[in-house]
């Protein structure tokens, strides 16, 4: 009985502790402190960790090449990462307690629109400026916000070089399902594919939203197998993919093309589906080519070798993104010539730099404009398809029938 | 036609796998007066064991699912046996308490153990299937389907032929009439406990067959796992199964006429209508 009690006051105990570790990184006292609460348990902490990595690996780089040069002085990065859990109250509550509490001087942001539209606010509200990585819905940018920056591209035109790509193949799919999960994101991507897919002359014979995290697609593929779509476009989140692939399978649904807008490029997500996840398309806005040169990393290869060697697994264009953020503050801070938040502000509006991410410029409303490269998972591999210049590298098309593999 | 033919089937496939999961749950509920808000964290963790059985051990997932089910029994057994025992008579909003912190520490220590990667149970076979006059139906999914069915059968039988299911249900009865009988019941109630664990375990094992698994999968079962428990009743294993076929049909029906994002509308919305209209469940004794 009293054994009992010890171990139902030790497992407590454990969990107190456990709640405190909140603090992942916490630096010394140094002059220029980036803060940002991220996703690092809870259900997105799957993507929530490379922003993470990311942010650590670009602070550690830019302070071993000798920091960020501030006026005449050379000062050190400092990066205080804290847990939110996925939780996006939690989160704006953090995003306070860093700005008004441990007095970060700038913001880094979280991954997923629906959390960087929460926070987004505690920056605006507090005027010191967020650069995220990790939200691409249009409702972030357009509220009339000043200080929200964002690396990743437009939500609504996530799907535009695959439909691009589309029209080009042959046979050229003609008819086509837009599948959606009901958050921000990916209301946005639907709303702006559904505009591109009209002005392309595709039809839509299947159009429907589903229940973020649902895990089961049978009665949707059901649906789908009876109006034969050419192509299926999902905008949808990791773990709702993986069930919809492997359902595809398991009913026997082949459509000659579908593309994801997440997934295909996460190593684990391949990993969880082996040759499954073959004939996968999807868009990646980074791929770790030596002829982006970058000041800090040498060039995008070079850091992809770099960061596989330290963190264990390859990074996408998630990790690439949270590095832009952080590279960006290193090129605003150098311009301003200062840590006054306002003016970092407005040094961000005017920055035009090249890094391993790719073109760093924002737009009126904080966002860049990135293109999107289609990627294809042929043989367990990414291969890029399709960029600007059109075709880069031979694509699968029509998938092959799941029987046939 | 063939595409209602379709969905029905999925619905009452998917049903199955409901079933099996809720079957845990509705025990230890029915028996123990125990709401345990860890038993989705205790599929995760049968999930994770077939997991590591088959891709490190090399185990066939189906053959791995004794496995799943004797560690989970084990572990279910030692947490009822020496932490739940001493709130047991406690009011049930220590119980529920309890397992929701049980149900924390797991999914963060399955975060540390097993890392936040998204995993699949992926044999060679597990996309197979083949056509019933039309339809398609998934091996693997028809597979969980009967072994939902057997367990189902075989928990009532245990309960309803065999001295200790017995007294199992004795002790749910009249707590006082069983130890007048014999019964122990801190050893019962751990036992019963461990069996809604273990079956847990291999509703963890099957859905990582069907579907993925990741540390974070365990509320959302247990939300169903609840619901279903709800609307089939408590008294009889029978009842379990009944309520995750209604709800498998509901959600694949609704998804067709109405749209995938009615599907947690509906099932939630019956769950209500069955505790205003018949609160012990459809097969519910009425009280």
């Amino acid at each position: 009985m009293r054994s009992a009690i010890a171990a139902l006051v030790a497992i407590f105990v454990c969990a107190l502790i456990y709640a405190g570790l909140g603090y992942v990184t916490n630096a010394s006292a140094a002059p220029v402190t980036l803060g940002a609460s991220v996703q690092l348990s809870g259900p997105l902490a799957n993507t929530g960790r490379y922003y993470r990595d990311g942010y650590q690996f670009a602070v550690d780089q830019i302070n071993k090449s000798g920091g960020v040069k501030i006026g005449n002085n050379h000062e050190q990065l400092a990066l205080k990462v804290l847990d939110n859990q996925s939780d996006n109250n939690l989160a704006v509550r953090q995003y306070v307690q860093l700005v008004s509490q441990d007095k970060v001087n700038l913001l880094l942001g979280s991954f997923a629109s629906d959390t960087v539209i929460a926070t987004s606010s505690v920056a605006e509200k507090y005027q010191v400026p967020m650069i995220q990585g990790g939200g691409a819905s249009d409702q972030i940018f357009d509220r009339g916000y000043k200080y929200i920056f964002g690396t990743l591209p437009v939500a609504s035109k996530y799907f535009e070089s695959t439909i691009d790509a589309m029209e080009k193949l042959a046979p050229a799919p003609r008819t086509v399902a837009l599948l959606y999960a009901d958050d921000a994101f990916d209301v946005s991507v639907a709303k702006g594919t559904r505009e591109l897919l009209g002005k392309a002359g595709l039809k839509i014979v299947l159009d429907e939203r589903y229940s973020t995290n649902a895990s089961d697609f049978a009665s949707l593929l059901a649906r789908l197998k009876s109006s034969q779509p050419d192509a299926v476009l999902v905008a949808g989140h990791e773990t709702e993919i993986l069930n919809f692939i492997r359902q595809a399978k398991s009913l026997n649904f082949t459509p000659h093309f579908y593309s994801f807008t997440v997934g295909v490029p996460s190593a684990d997500f391949r990993k969880a589906l082996g040759a499954d996840a073959d004939y996968a398309f999807g868009m990646t806005s980074w791929l770790p080519s030596a002829s982006q040169k970058d000041d800090y990393f040498g060039n995008a290869e070079e850091f992809a070798q770099a960061y596989v060697k330290r963190f264990g697994y390859e990074p996408d264009y998630h990790a690439a993104s949270a590095v832009a953020d952080v590279e960006a503050y290193a090129k605003a801070l150098e311009a301003a010539g200062t840590t006054d938040p306002r003016k970092v502000r407005d040094a961000i509006a005017h920055l035009d730099f090249n890094g391993l991410y790719g073109h760093i410029q924002f737009n009126s409303v904080g966002q860049i404009s990135l293109p999107q490269t289609v990627i294809q998972v042929q043989n367990g591999k990414v291969m890029p398809i399709y960029g600007q210049k059109g075709f880069i590298d031979k694509p699968e098309y029509p998938m092959l029938a799941w029987s046939k593999r | 036609m063939s595409l209602l033919w379709q969905v029905l089937l999925n619905g009452v496939l998917l049903g199955g796998l409901y079933a099996l999961m809720a079957l845990g749950l509705a025990l230890v509920w029915g028996v123990l007066n125990i709401v345990n808000l860890a038993h989705g964290a205790f599929i995760m963790l049968g999930a994770y064991v077939c997991y590591y059985a088959f891709t490190g051990l090399s185990i066939d997932p189906f053959a791995a699912l004794p496995l799943a089910m004797l560690v989970l029994f084990a572990f279910g057994y030692l947490l009822q046996r020496y932490l739940l025992n001493l709130v047991i008579r406690a009011p049930m909003f220590n119980t529920l308490l309890i397992t929701f912190g049980i149900d924390v520490i797991l999914t963060y220590l399955a975060q540390i153990a097993f890392s936040a990667d998204f995993r699949t149970i992926n044999p060679s076979y597990a996309g197979d299937n083949f056509a019933l006059w039309g339809a398609t139906v998934p091996l693997v999914r028809l597979l969980a389907f009967a072994i939902a069915l057997a367990l189902t059968l075989a928990m009532w039988l245990f309960l309803s032929r065999t001295r200790l299911g017995r007294a199992i249900r004795a002790t749910a009865q009249n707590l006082i009439a069983a130890r007048l009988y014999g019964v122990e019941p801190r050893n019962t109630y751990a036992l019963t406990f461990g069996l809604g664990a273990a079956l847990a375990g291999v509703a963890g094992g099957l859905y990582g067959v069907v579907s993925q698994v990741n540390p974070y999968i365990g509320t959302s079962l247990t939300a169903k796992s609840f619901a279903i428990a709800v609307i089939g009743g408590l008294d009889s294993p029978l009842g379990v199964i009944v309520g995750g076929l209604f709800l498998g049909i509901v959600e694949s029906l609704t998804s067709l006429y109405l749209g995938p994002t009615y599907a947690d509308v509906a099932s939630f919305g019956i769950l209500v209508l069955v505790l205003i209209v018949r609160p012990t469940g459809i097969l519910g004794r009425t009280a």
